[in-house]
């Protein structure tokens, strides 16, 4: 009998996923499959990508699912070894992607939050979730106030220069990808005014090109990062 | 000469890359005095009247010297305390959120503070995700490539319950067969030696 169990974990999940995200209805293996795609991206992009917070809020359900049901398990049960390597390799996932995010916004805070609060107050959607902005403001916050300490030495000193100045990322280094669909036409930014080179993707082709030529292929999920 | 001060800083920070030297306070209020010195003669220089001086020379370009200076010395100190910040958060994700001694003796107050206020940023984000409690980030560093692993208590750590509910006790030098996600922690505090084949 407990040898069902375990094979029935992922039917019922599929089960769940259709009744949580009823607009959108993924099995668990199409959500690995996003989450993998958002984590090679985000792994691979000098700059931030939109958050894909339904992807990992949807695995970390599974995961807690799956470890439910692990640990009705029998400890010496083969198979709860197997399913509990994978549900590792999941949680490696998610907190790989996860600390990423993390990553970049504090490397790049400044710009990140500028950044945002331009889409902000253009209704546009928002790259970061709600707690990561949190944390982004208060990273900064901290910073700021320690760079203050520091130069409390002379009050009045002329302090804003480093906030003009923030630390950015390299959105003209070079990318590796590989096209999901025939786009045609995508300018190769040289970051010249001369004439613009143009150059067409075939499906499952892969390319070296600089990161700010395709940027808004990868938000779209267009072309994947490798 | 400007900025020598300045200068050694920098060269300390770039000689100990991958370690967080003790903090530089005597030098760092040197720069502090230096650069308050310049800013003062530049104040009294732009002050003289039409900025010349007795024998009709312009102080115009001895000002500009001045504040290049002082400008150079800002981006050097700000240097040096952002890159410490750096190999801090680095460090958050190493030891956690206590710092061995070792370390904690060579940073400053107002570093210290940060450090805390680091930790509890992130403990608060990592509260946030998911539905229930949380995600630890810190654990799950490196894609796991099996499920147990064999290591060496380094000390003696006394009782250690694993999250069945079992009980072992680590006594130095004893070796482990354990689950990988058990002992990640501890590895990295430098309770167990992962040994591999």
């Amino acid at each position: 009998m407990e040898d069902s169990i375990n094979i029935e974990d992922f039917d019922n999940l599929d089960n769940e996923e259709n009744e949580e995200t009823e607009e959108v209805p993924l099995t668990a293996a199409e959500v690995i499959e996003l989450m993998e795609e958002a984590w090679r991206n985000e792994k691979f992009a000098p700059d931030i990508l939109p958050n894909k917070s339904e992807v990992v809020d949807c695995l970390l359900g599974q995961i807690s699912y799956m470890e439910e049901n692990l640990r009705n398990l029998k400890t010496a049960d083969f198979q709860k070894s197997i399913h509990q390597l994978e549900v590792d390799r999941l949680r490696f996932l998610v907190s790989s992607y996860l600390r990423q995010r993390l990553q970049k916004i504090e490397a790049y805070t400044f710009i990140i939050l500028r950044q945002e609060e331009q889409r902000l107050e253009q209704n546009e959607e928002l790259y970061l979730t709600n707690s990561e902005l949190e944390f982004a403001r208060s990273y900064k916050e901290s910073i700021e106030q320690h760079f203050d300490d520091i130069l409390s030495f002379w009050p009045g000193l002329p302090s804003d220069e480093w906030r003009n100045d923030p630390v950015v990322p390299n959105i003209n280094s070079f990318v590796f990808l590989k096209s999901k669909n025939e786009i045609e036409g995508v300018v190769i930014d040289d970051g010249t005014e001369e004439e613009e080179d143009l150059v067409d993707f075939k499906t499952g082709s892969q390319l070296i090109i600089s990161y700010n030529s395709v940027a808004n292929l990868v938000r779209s999920g267009e072309v994947q990062l490798i | 000469m400007f900025c020598d001060k300045a200068h050694t800083l920098i060269k300390e920070l770039d000689r100990n890359r991958d370690i967080l030297s003790p903090y530089n306070n005597d030098l760092v209020t040197e720069i502090g005095k230096e650069i308050t010195t310049l800013i003062e003669q530049n104040q009294i220089d732009a002050q003289t009247n039409e900025s010349r001086n007795s024998a009709g020379v312009s102080l115009i370009p001895t000002i500009r010297v001045r504040h290049a200076a002082i400008h150079r010395n800002l981006r050097c100190i700000l240097a040096y305390h952002y890159n410490r910040l750096n190999s801090l958060r680095t460090m958050r994700w190493e030891f956690g959120s206590i710092l061995p001694v070792e370390i904690k003796a060579n940073l400053s107050t107002a570093e210290s503070n940060w450090f805390a206020k680091y930790s509890s940023m992130l403990a608060k984000y990592m509260r946030s995700l998911g539905e229930d409690g949380g995600v630890n980030l810190g654990i799950d560093m490196r894609p796991p490539k099996a499920l147990y692993i064999e290591v060496r208590c380094m000390v003696d750590y006394g009782r250690f319950e694993l999250s069945d509910g079992s009980v072992l006790l680590l006594k130095k030098n004893s070796r482990h067969y354990l689950p990988r996600c058990e002992c990640e922690e501890l590895i990295r505090q430098g309770v167990f030696q992962h040994i591999v084949n």
